[in-house]
């Protein structure tokens, strides 16, 4: 489903080249939960980045579905994110004028996802503060309205860029094992440090200095 | 965009940070169109005062008292249009008031016969009281004149005591018209008796307006460099418009540096605004909208602050200008039009050149935005 074809990410640091990933292969599968584990700094949220399409590998070349993303134009990228793609990054980020119930919404703006979203919501335990502004609602809250927006229009392929980073241990699982249970036959791509939350991912691979470690 | 992330929501729901962006432009709107009025409020107020004479062509003889004869001969046998009438009076003058101090205003003296077409040809109107009878130290005032003075029937007009509407003997307002221009008047006898100078003038009427302003010119053409003085409606127009000219011209520098101060004002309060979203722009192109769907947003917020907070400036600017006018100005007969098209016309660079400048910073801001910058933290 998505291709990663010798990608690097290179990045200038005071007239210095640094590699924020180097000669990449890999490839995500169709339904597969793919874990990538490495510690901070390692390149694996530069890796994610790099597969959804939201940076553009300096050398190699990402293919979605067999097209190469670097062939598309920006506005193509950004309907391909918007209608493929759901995302849920390391800090709960929400609109926030909008409800829990319009923070899902606008995933998916040119479709009714209403019914969808507060179905989403109800399997996050969240029925009840649909209609909550973002300030009204706790850190774990915020993550899993993220997650319900990730998960709104039935995408994919979700890309979790640590999301139980800024979670307490309780919090965290409970993000996991929503993404899980919610991603119905979508591919779940999780970027994290933490081991632990890959327990149930089909499978981990590990990223250190930019390039993938292999076992 | 529409639904949740129409630019209305915005607006609406962050009414602390959408009010007083409002406001200012309704300040600013309200503050050049006060200005731009009240000053436009004086040659309306020559036009007004002295409007009555669009009426006729009056004529004085210059250096030589007994010169008025020849004047009529000439206007009788030359004039290139027919003429209603050509009366001889007399004339004085006293003071009106205005918002920059006293103006002179003429008082014709006028025979008797002629009285009440004088008041026919200068507007219709009620008349309350009488006609000055010949010679008696009498007048009478249209009613923005009395308003203007605080005058009523009976009180005194001019006065042996007062310096800047002088006459040897008090003479009263035995005659008010309830009418729209201004006139004063009393009897030709009574001049010529009491004042100075001891000279005839005329008033030639023609026919129709098209007529009088025919006769108007013609009589500065064929007057230039004679012992004669003209005295027409376009000439009024023409030094007021003259007159105000340098004033104008400080007032569009003045209007000039407002806007710009006002815009960069502006435009550092929506660029703090728009800096402070920028989470929420680079969460949405993350999420896939597009750069321009979110400039086009952004643009069309500051459009709808702009226009709200001009169209609510024009209203209440109005609404000022109608107090105004019903509190200060009237009272006292001084002109003022809140319905002054230039002094709405002259706030139009408000928000043309606000939703500019916001519309610069926000594309520059756009132009190198990176979302990921955004979600990873690094931007915010």
């Amino acid at each position: 489903m998505i291709q990663v074809c010798g990608a690097s990410l290179v990045y200038e640091d005071h007239g210095r080249e640094v590699f924020a990933c180097r000669e990449i292969d890999l490839e995500v599968r169709d339904g597969e939960f793919l874990g990538i584990l490495g510690p901070s700094g390692s390149g694996k949220s530069s890796l994610l980045y790099l597969m959804s399409g939201l940076k553009t590998p300096t050398h190699g070349r990402i293919e979605y579905q067999g097209r190469a993303l670097s062939e598309m134009s920006e506005k193509e990228r950004a309907a391909l994110r918007m209608q493929e793609f759901g995302f849920v990054f390391q800090y709960p980020y929400l609109v926030g004028y909008l409800t829990a119930l319009e923070n899902v919404m606008i995933a998916c703006p040119d479709r009714d996802i209403r019914q969808e979203s507060l179905g989403l919501l109800d399997s996050m335990g969240l029925a009840s503060k649909a209609h909550r502004l973002p300030h009204e609602l706790s850190g774990g809250e915020r993550q899993r309205v993220c997650v319900a927006r990730a998960m709104a229009g039935r995408p994919k392929a979700v890309f979790a860029d640590e999301p139980t980073a800024s979670l307490d241990h309780s919090n965290g699982v409970a993000v996991v094992e929503m993404l899980v249970a919610n991603r119905g036959h979508g591919s779940l791509v999780m970027v994290t440090h933490d081991p632990k939350m890959l327990a149930q991912a089909d499978r981990i691979v590990r990223i250190a200095d930019g390039s993938l470690v292999k076992d | 965009m529409t639904g949740s992330l129409a630019p209305s929501t915005f607006l609406l729901r962050n009414a602390p940070k959408t009010l007083p962006l409002i406001g200012v432009i309704v300040l600013a709107v309200m503050l050049i169109a006060g200005i731009v009025s009240i000053m436009n409020s004086i040659p309306l107020s020559i036009r007004t005062t002295y409007g009555y004479s669009k009426a006729y062509l009056g004529m004085t003889p210059r250096g030589d008292n007994e010169a008025t004869p020849k004047i009529r001969r000439v206007i009788e046998t030359e004039s290139p249009v027919q003429l209603e009438r050509l009366v001889v009076c007399r004339v004085t003058d006293m003071q009106v008031k205005s918002i920059v101090g006293p103006w002179r205003f003429a008082l014709l003296g006028l025979p008797q016969d002629q009285m009440l077409w004088y008041i026919d040809r200068i507007g219709k109107g009620r008349l309350e009281g009488r006609l000055p009878a010949p010679g008696a130290a009498e007048a009478l005032v249209s009613e923005p004149v009395a308003r203007n003075l605080g005058k009523k029937l009976g009180d005194t007009l001019l006065s042996p005591d007062d310096s800047d509407s002088f006459s040897p003997r008090p003479v009263r307002i035995v005659g008010l018209v309830h009418m729209e221009p201004w006139l004063a008047f009393s009897s030709y006898e009574y001049l010529q008796a009491n004042h100075f100078p001891p000279v005839d003038v005329l008033i030639a009427a023609a026919k129709t307006p098209t007529d009088q302003e025919k006769l108007d010119r013609w009589a500065n053409d064929r007057f230039k460099g004679e012992q004669a003085r003209v005295f027409a409606y376009f000439l009024l127009e023409k030094e007021t418009d003259e007159m105000f000219k340098i004033l104008y011209s400080i007032l569009n520098v003045v209007i000039g540096l407002l806007v710009v101060v006002i815009t960069v004002m502006m435009a550092m309060l929506m660029n703090i605004y728009q800096s402070q979203r920028l989470q929420e722009f680079g969460l949405l192109q993350a999420l896939g909208y597009t750069k321009g769907a979110l400039l086009g947003r952004a643009l069309s917020e500051s459009a709808l602050v702009v226009l709200a907070g001009w169209l609510l400036g024009v209203v209440c600017a109005f609404g000022l200008l109608t107090v105004v006018r019903a509190v200060l100005m009237e009272p006292r007969a001084f002109m003022l039009d809140p319905w002054d098209k230039t002094a709405y016309l002259y706030t139009v660079p408000v928000p043309i050149s606000i939703f500019l400048a916001a519309a610069l910073t926000v594309m520059a801001r756009f132009r190198r935005f990176d979302p990921v910058g955004v979600v990873e933290r690094r931007l915010v």
